[in-house]
């Protein structure tokens, strides 16, 4: 059996290593291409592992065997036989990598290209977290084959390929949510200092990396981090990539929101999906609103545990009951002292029913919080508000996620 | 294998849809759902200009309209809201005041 496009394809094959041309190789690989379907078609369904065995040795190891398992990929792809090609396409990138270990940079576009397609596999499978635990595994390998590179030039290295490769792997892990199983590869970055500076890469593995981490930080409660990385992800993305800043805003807002700073009309008006979630909790905080900032969390509580957000709004709360102590202390004409009963009074109309010592208990809590600066005489059942700076700007306030538990 | 199997997830965003349209009152928020991913970019590197960085003036990202990002405001507490709930407050302020400061000071 033999194939006329299939040996044209070998010697593509073959002049695009000859040559280094890395796109190229990257595009001859590619499952969905159409050059890899007329392929199939010219071997006239006869394609088995052993009828193509007949093309052993017909390039230099292991590219024969990579071509190889190139027509069985895109023929099960065809099949939509997903978790068979998935098999196959691990098979191809474990013998790519053989080359890899032992080539510079010029191959980085070509593993991209092969690791994002094992992914997409892993990810048409389906259900069930084995497939995507193995995808994370084999990319796992190219890591160590891109952080191992001690002889090419540093402009050729395939260190450049670090931090794309690590994002694809936290892709992995997020998709089936094994994110402790992160921890292993992120220990390997640090213990690696001889990988250049994120900052050297391009913007796209920066702002991927980032969320990714800044993600990581949140689910962890490690709010200070997530912040920060999820604020210079959003400030390097692509403004053009509008799913990928409304996804890291749809975290970075809530976070910020507890740092005092609230998003601008001008921004909530580029994301209206964002400007409709989060407007109401917005208004509510500026406003001292409780009872419509509970009716919010209540009416988007599913959504919002669906996406690891119900928690932290549950406590951005906090920053409501901020604004109606604050308006207390406006109605009593910013009075250094205002009895517990107006603050009770105060809960009990825009809130609900309490006693008076859960209100009182209420306004302890924002002064240890360093919401409001003053102390409660409890004999006297009277606050005592400092004269000067009584509620500190939300944004001054130095540690705003010490106190988030 | 599709072309959009990892990018885009509208196998997934629907089934979720529909699933959610079940309850009216679960607002709809959208592309926003938990099995959305983050995107491959379509291209590796671009430049400042085609970045939010531009909003800020030459200042590091994470300040506010304070320190010249004007895409996040950090003064906006309001002295002067006037509604119902004010009216309420002051009306209840009044009350005490009329107590002669309530009973509690009546003690000693």
């Amino acid at each position: 059996m033999s194939s006329q496009k299939f040996s044209v394809y070998l010697t593509q094959l073959a002049e695009a290593l000859r040559e280094e041309k890395g796109p190229e190789l990257a595009y001859l690989l590619k499952p969905t291409s159409d050059h890899g379907k007329a392929l199939v078609k010219d071997f006239r369904g006869n394609i088995t592992k052993h009828s193509l065995s007949y093309y052993e040795g017909s390039l230099e190891s292991p590219w024969d065997e990579v071509a190889i398992q190139y027509v069985l990929v895109v023929n099960l792809c065809a099949k939509k036989r997903a978790a068979d090609a998935f098999k196959e396409e691990c098979t191809l990138v474990s013998l790519f990598l053989r080359f890899f270990a032992v080539n510079s940079g010029w191959t980085l576009p070509a593993l991209f290209s092969i690791l994002r397609d094992l992914r997409d596999l892993a990810f048409d499978v389906g259900p069930g977290t084995a497939n995507m635990e193995e995808a994370a595994r084999i990319i796992s390998k190219a890591f160590s084959n891109c952080v191992t590179d001690r002889q090419s030039p540093i402009q050729e290295s395939r260190k450049w390929g670090v931090y794309y490769v690590v994002g694809l792997i936290l892709k992995c892990y997020f998709r089936v949510k094994r994110i402790s199983l992160s921890k292993n590869i992120l220990r390997a970055i640090e213990a690696n200092p001889d990988i250049p500076p994120l900052s050297q890469y391009p913007r796209s593995h920066q702002v991927t990396y980032r969320y990714y981490i800044g993600m990581l930080s949140f689910l962890n409660e490690d709010f200070a981090k997530a912040e920060q990385e999820l604020t210079l992800a959003f400030y390097n993305c692509y403004t053009g990539a509008h799913s990928n800043q409304e996804r890291i805003l749809t975290y970075l807002i809530p976070l910020r929101m507890f740092r005092g700073h609230l998003p601008s009309k001008e921004l909530l008006q580029r994301f209206p999906v964002l400007e409709d979630l989060y407007t109401p909790f917005i208004t509510a905080i500026r406003t001292g609103d409780i009872r419509s900032y509970d009716a919010t969390l209540d009416r988007f509580e599913r959504r919002l545990v669906d996406l690891n957000l119900w928690l932290t709004l549950d406590r951005a709360r906090e920053l409501c009951i901020r604004g109606l102590f604050r308006r207390v202390w406006i109605a009593a004409e910013k009075s250094t002292r205002v009895p517990v009963s107006m603050f009770h009074a105060a809960l009990t109309i825009s809130a609900e029913d309490m006693a008076s010592e859960e209100a009182e208990c209420l306004v302890a809590n924002m002064i240890y919080k360093g919401f409001m600066r003053g102390y409660i005489s409890h004999e006297k059942q009277m606050v005592v508000i400092a004269k000067t700076d009584a509620f500190p700007r939300l944004a001054d306030r130095p540690t705003p996620f010490a106190l988030l538990q | 294998m599709s072309s959009s199997a990892s990018t885009s997830q509208p196998i997934q965003s629907t089934s979720a849809a529909v699933e959610h349209t079940k309850d009216d009152d679960v607002p709809h928020l959208g592309v926003l759902e938990e099995d959305d991913e983050f995107e491959e970019f379509a291209v590796a590197d671009w430049d400042d200009s085609q970045t939010d960085l531009a909003h800020l003036g030459g200042t590091a990202p994470g300040a506010a309209k304070s320190g010249g990002d004007k895409l996040w405001e950090d003064n906006w507490d309001d002295d002067d809201i006037e509604d119902d709930f004010s009216v309420q407050l002051r009306s209840e302020l009044a009350k005490k005041k009329g107590n002669g400061g309530g009973p509690e000071s009546m003690q000693h």
